[in-house]
């Protein structure tokens, strides 16, 4: 083959260069059609299992059984208007209502209405993220929200758990393209449980360190993560030691640390200014 | 290519497949695609997914080449090929993460790898853009079942010594060597399988055949 690329060739004719883009152009059409054939036959069974995938990762998060409920809030910017809306419906439901809340930007409200859950949104809303609210008995038992920071590369998106009164119970991270080894670390369970137990406060002031890690708290950290029975025990021994020092670094990854930590930061702190005006206007639907 | 070209009338269906998974095993003879076989093969269960994927994409590949060799001009058959490959792979690809998600979080990342996989792109060179379509077909499965078999086997093996476990299921506490699940471990769990294979092979043959062609392979 490489033997072809050096010998001199005759030049192409005019007819067989068509020919040899015909030949290409057919490959090419071809293979897009059978990608959209697959495409399309699969695409729905991908979405319902990423849906299943999250499900039971909102689950998990908040510790809850299969039978608490789920209320998915999708919250969108009105470009034009300068107004937010935050519609409600019970995680996964394609049937029945959705609760929809508008605000401007200032926090005054400027309309609320029940819509059927199968009417999309208008395509001029430009979709700002998401949170889950787990109920029991009309109460909110629990917070999933999802945020998004500036990695090392690309966005890095997260997933925080809060209690109601926000401390975090959870943290992962859904989606990084950073390094593998290096900044996609900041995955590893040992990383992402030094958030839990935190209250709001303590996230609001958190610090990044490039210290190491002390070895107790990290095999505790792993211990929590892998929910080994004495897992809570270790973690809240240490965590009293813990909790007031910062963030331990990912070695070699400093910047996707304090990404996600900012992250953390301004997930909890846009959740819980936005709770307090949404809540109000959520009761009919928890 | 050490691969040996089929003249004359091509051969029956069961020595197609036979000549992948023995005498041209695509790993242990020819010695083709070792980088992923040494990535994925950390357990069996991840070597059986990428070796499913690569035999569909190979028998895929190879049916679609000998069906469309007419059309085909051959100043440009290996930017089409690829473009076959790289469209089947996408198609399977698809299809995992749509019905199998869980494995596909393990082993999507390899899965998108096969386009460059040495071993297919060989196969429609040196066999289907030549021999008609059931022929192709059987070398296609033989060739895909040969790798498929290679990656059980280095997996089954790397996970037994390096995890103590077959299929997650753990057999003894602890790992008993850690270094065949390690990189380098690969290399020579690979190494050690293809010693067995040619002694399978001499003990077989029982001398009949002078020693075994050099396998000279330098694809990814």
């Amino acid at each position: 083959m490489s033997l072809n690329v050096i010998q001199p060739k005759p030049s192409l004719s005019a007819r067989e260069l068509v020919r040899i883009v015909l030949s290409m152009s057919v490959a090419c059409l071809a293979g897009a059609a059978v990608l959209g054939i697959v495409y399309l036959g699969t695409d729905r069974y991908r979405r319902a299992s990423a849906e299943a995938t999250e499900r039971s990762a909102i689950r998990e998060m908040l510790g809850l059984d299969a039978d608490a409920r789920l209320l998915e809030v999708r919250q969108y910017l009105v470009p034009g208007a300068r107004q937010v809306v935050y519609r409600a419906a019970p995680l996964g439901a394609t049937a029945g209502t959705a609760h929809e809340v508008t605000f401007t930007l200032d926090g005054a409200l400027a309309g609320e209405r029940d819509v059927p859950v199968a009417v999309p949104v208008g395509k001029e809303l430009t979709p700002l993220g998401r949170l889950f609210v787990a109920t029991r008995a009309g109460l909110p038992a629990g917070f999933v929200v999802q945020g998004e920071t500036r990695g090392y590369k690309a966005p890095i998106r997260l997933f925080v758990a809060m209690e109601p009164d926000f401390e975090i119970v959870d943290m992962r991270i859904i989606e990084t393209t950073d390094d593998p080894g290096l900044g996609a670390e900041v995955a590893q369970p040992w990383f992402r449980e030094q958030y839990v137990g935190r209250t709001a406060e303590e996230i609001a002031r958190l610090d990044v360190t490039r210290d190491p890690m002390p070895e107790d708290w990290k095999a505790a950290l792993v211990a929590f993560a892998r929910r080994a029975p004495d897992g809570p025990a270790r973690h809240r021994a240490l965590l009293e030691r813990e909790r007031r020092k910062p963030i331990y670094a990912v070695t070699g990854a400093t910047i996707s640390s304090r990404a996600v930590t900012e992250g953390v930061r301004k997930t909890v702190d846009h959740f819980r200014r936005r709770w307090w005006l949404l809540a109000p206007h959520l009761e009919g639907v928890l | 290519m050490s691969t040996v070209l089929h003249p004359g009338p091509a051969p029956s269906a069961r020595q197609l497949i036979l000549n992948g998974i023995f005498a041209e095993n695509p790993v242990f003879r020819l010695a083709l695609s070792l980088c992923p076989a040494v990535a994925v093969t950390t357990t069996v269960l991840n070597g059986l997914l990428l070796g499913v994927a690569v035999l569909f994409v190979q028998v895929l590949s190879s049916v679609t080449v000998t069906l469309a060799k007419r059309l085909i001009h051959p100043r440009v058959r290996i930017p089409v090929y690829t473009i076959i490959i790289a469209v089947w792979v996408s198609a399977i690809d698809m299809s995992l993460a749509a019905f199998a998600p869980a494995l596909y979080a393990q082993v999507g990342l390899y899965v998108k790898l096969i386009v460059a996989f040495a071993i297919i792109i060989s196969r429609l060179e040196v066999f289907a853009s030549r021999q008609p379509l059931v022929p192709t077909f059987f070398d296609g499965l033989g060739m895909g079942l040969g790798f498929l078999l290679a990656l059980l086997m280095i997996g089954a093996f790397r996970e037994l010594l390096g995890s103590g476990s077959f299929a997650g299921i753990a057999l003894t506490p602890g790992k008993p060597l850690l270094f065949f699940a390690l990189p380098a471990g690969g290399f020579f769990s690979i190494a050690l399988l293809m010693a067995l294979f040619n002694w399978i092979e001499r003990r077989t043959q029982g001398g009949k055949a002078g020693p075994a062609k050099s396998a000279g392979g330098h694809g990814v």
